[in-house]
C-alpha cells in the first residue's frame, strides 16, 4: 500500500512536471480538429452559441422565466459543464487512444489525464467570450464574488484530475466503460441544474441536489460569475471530494499504472 | 555513468478476448462465483515473453541480441526502454535512452513538418532552447526545405521516412535500443542516414541492437545475446555466440 502510494505519487509528480508535453498535446489537440476550417477554433465558440441561444428562448417560455436573466444563466452553466462532463467522457479514451506513443515512450500516465484537462480548459477559453457578450446584451453585472471563480475553477480541476486519472486507467483495462461512463454522464446531466435553476427544485420541495456532486461543482464555477458567493456546503463538499478522491487514486495508480501498457 | 541491470526479469503479457475485456464480464464472473471461475480464465491468456533474465550492460557494450522471431528480443528492448515494466524481478536503467524501434512515434499528420519537429523534441523533453537547435539540424539534414512548412500528410513515403529518421537521430542518447538497422529512402540519402546512424552509435555508450542480419550485427557489435523462449540461452563475443547460432549448437 505505501509502496503503491509512492509510485503513485511518482507518477503524478512526473506527469504535472512534463507540462510542456501536455500542454504542447492539448493545444495540438484543439488545433487539429479545426485545421481545415476557416473560423478555426472558433467553431467551438459558434457552436456553443448556438445551442445557448436556441436553448435560452425555448426554455425561458417553457419554464415562463424571463429571457435577460435565464439566457445569461445558462451561458454561464453551459461553460461549466461543458468542462466537466467532456473531461469525464474523453477521459475514458485517454490512454487507450494513445497506445501507439505508450509503447514507444516512457511517459508517465497522469500527463495524459493532465492533457485532457488542459485541451477542455482551452476549448472552454472560446466559449467563455460568450458569457461578456451575453451579459452585456443583457445588462447583466459582475462583482467582486467574481473572485470566488479562483476557488472554484481550482477545485474542480483538482476534481477533473482525480476522476480522468481513474476512469483512465480503468478504461484502458476494461473496453465496456467508456460506454457506461457517456451513459451515466447523460443522466447526471439531467438530473444536474445545468439547464434548469436550482430554485426550480427547490420550490418543489427537492432538496437532494446538495447531495449531487456534480451539482455542487457546477455552482462553485457558475455562482462567482452570476454574482454570488457559492454555499459553503458546496464549496466544503467539492474540497473533500478532492481530498477523498486523490487519496483513494494515488494508490490504485501506483498499483495500476505502470501495468496500462500491457492492457493496450 | 550508463548501465543497464536486470535481475531475474519476467514480463507475462496478458492476451485478452473481447469478454476478458468486459467490466460486465468481470462482475458477472465475481457475483456468479464457483462454477464459472474457469470460464473466467478462458478470456485471459498469459504469455511469459520474457523469463528469467538476468544481465548487466556497462558502458562501452555494444550488444546484439539474436534469435528467431518471439524469442522475446522486441520484449527485452521494451523493457530495457523503460516501456514494459517487469511483471517480476528488477530492471535499473540508467542513462538517456533512445528507444529506436519506431521512427514515427508521435507524429501528426496534419501538423508540418516544423511543427512535427518541434513537437517530438517536446515529447523527448527537450526545453524551448534545445528544441530550437534542434530544427535546423534536423531540416538540414532531411534536405526537405520548403515541404517542412507543409503538413506531413502530403509528404511521400520517402519524405516520411526521411523526416522521421532526421527526428530521431537528432539527440545523441546514451543508450540506443535499436530493432533491426533501419534503411531510409534513396541511394544518397541511404548513405548519409548509415553515416548519421553510424555516428550516434559510435558515440553512444551502450547499444544494444536486435537484428537477424549477422553482417550488421558483427559490425556493430562486440558481444552477442542468444535469446529462446524469453530466456537467454547463451552469451558471449559476437562471433562465437553467432558461430553457434547459425550451426544451430545449443551451449551446454
Amino acid at each position: 500500500m505505501l509502496k503503491d502510494s509512492r509510485a503513485g505519487m511518482a507518477d503524478i509528480y512526473r506527469g504535472l512536471s512534463s507540462w510542456r508535453t501536455w500542454s504542447m498535446l492539448a493545444w495540438n489537440d484543439v488545433r487539429g480538429r479545426y485545421r481545415r476550417s476557416g473560423l478555426g477554433q472558433f467553431w467551438l465558440t459558434l457552436s456553443m452559441a448556438a445551442t445557448i441561444f436556441g436553448m435560452g428562448f425555448v426554455y425561458a417560455r417553457l419554464f415562463a422565466l424571463n429571457v435577460s436573466t435565464y439566457l445569461p444563466y445558462i451561458t454561464v452553466t453551459f461553460v461549466a459543464w461543458g468542462i466537466i462532463s467532456t473531461v469525464v467522457v474523453e477521459s475514458c479514451n485517454a490512454l487507450s487512444e494513445n497506445e501507439h506513443m505508450l509503447r514507444q515512450l516512457p511517459l508517465p500516465r497522469s500527463l495524459f489525464a493532465c492533457r485532457v484537462i488542459a485541451r477542455n480548459l482551452i476549448v472552454a477559453a472560446h466559449n467563455v467570450l460568450l458569457i461578456p457578450v451575453v451579459f452585456i446584451w443583457f445588462h447583466v453585472g459582475i462583482n467582486a464574488n467574481i473572485l470566488w471563480i479562483v476557488l472554484g475553477l481550482g477545485l474542480l480541476v483538482v476534481n477533473a484530475f482525480w476522476i480522468a486519472y481513474l476512469l483512465s486507467i480503468i478504461c484502458a483495462r476494461y473496453r465496456d466503460v467508456p460506454q457506461i461512463v457517456s451513459s451515466v454522464m447523460q443522466v447526471i446531466f439531467f438530473v444536474t441544474p445545468v439547464i434548469y435553476l436550482p430554485a426550480q427544485l427547490a420550490q418543489r420541495g427537492v432538496t437532494l441536489l446538495k447531495w449531487n456532486p456534480f451539482a455542487n461543482l457546477l455552482e462553485i464555477v457558475r455562482d462567482p460569475i452570476l454574482g454570488a458567493v457559492p454555499s459553503s456546503w458546496a464549496l466544503l463538499s467539492c474540497a473533500t471530494m478532492a481530498i477523498v478522491g486523490l487519496a483513494m487514486v494515488v494508490p490504485f495508480a501506483g498499483h495500476y499504472a505502470p501495468r496500462v501498457v500491457y492492457w493496450l | 555513468m550508463p548501465s543497464i541491470t536486470l535481475q531475474d526479469v519476467c514480463v507475462d503479457l496478458p492476451i485478452y478476448n473481447s469478454r476478458g475485456r468486459s467490466l460486465k464480464s468481470a462482475i458477472l464472473a465475481q457475483t456468479v462465483g464457483g462454477g464459472l471461475a474457469d470460464d473466467r480464465d478462458q478470456n485471459v491468456v498469459v504469455i511469459r515473453a520474457l523469463n528469467h533474465v538476468t544481465l548487466h550492460l556497462e558502458h562501452g557494450s555494444k550488444v546484439a541480441l539474436i534469435g528467431a522471431n518471439g524469442a522475446g528480443k522486441t520484449t527485452l528492448l521494451r523493457v530495457m526502454g523503460k516501456i514494459y515494466p517487469p511483471t517480476g524481478g528488477v530492471a535499473d536503467v540508467v542513462g538517456r535512452i533512445a528507444c529506436l524501434t519506431d521512427l514515427n512515434v508521435g507524429m501528426d499528420p496534419e501538423a508540418t513538418g516544423y511543427e512535427n519537429i518541434r513537437m517530438r523534441g517536446v515529447l523527448l523533453g527537450l526545453t524551448r532552447q534545445e528544441i530550437a537547435k534542434l530544427v535546423p539540424d534536423v531540416a538540414e539534414f532531411t534536405e526537405l526545405g520548403e515541404y517542412l512548412t507543409l503538413p506531413i500528410r502530403c509528404y511521400s513515403q520517402g519524405m516520411m521516412l526521411r523526416l522521421a529518421f532526421g527526428i530521431s537521430t537528432a539527440i545523441q542518447p546514451e543508450i540506443i535500443l535499436l530493432d533491426e538497422i533501419i534503411g531510409v529512402g534513396d541511394q544518397a540519402f541511404a548513405e548519409r542516414a548509415r553515416q548519421r546512424l553510424n555516428s550516434l552509435i559510435e558515440a553512444a555508450s551502450i547499444l544494444v541492437l536486435a537484428s537477424h542480419n549477422l553482417h550488421t550485427i558483427s559490425q556493430f557489435c562486440s558481444s552477442a545475446i542468444w535469446m529462446s523462449h524469453g530466456r537467454v540461452i547463451d552469451r558471449g563475443p559476437a562471433a562465437e555466440v553467432l558461430d553457434r547460432y547459425e550451426n544451430g549448437v545449443q551451449p551446454p
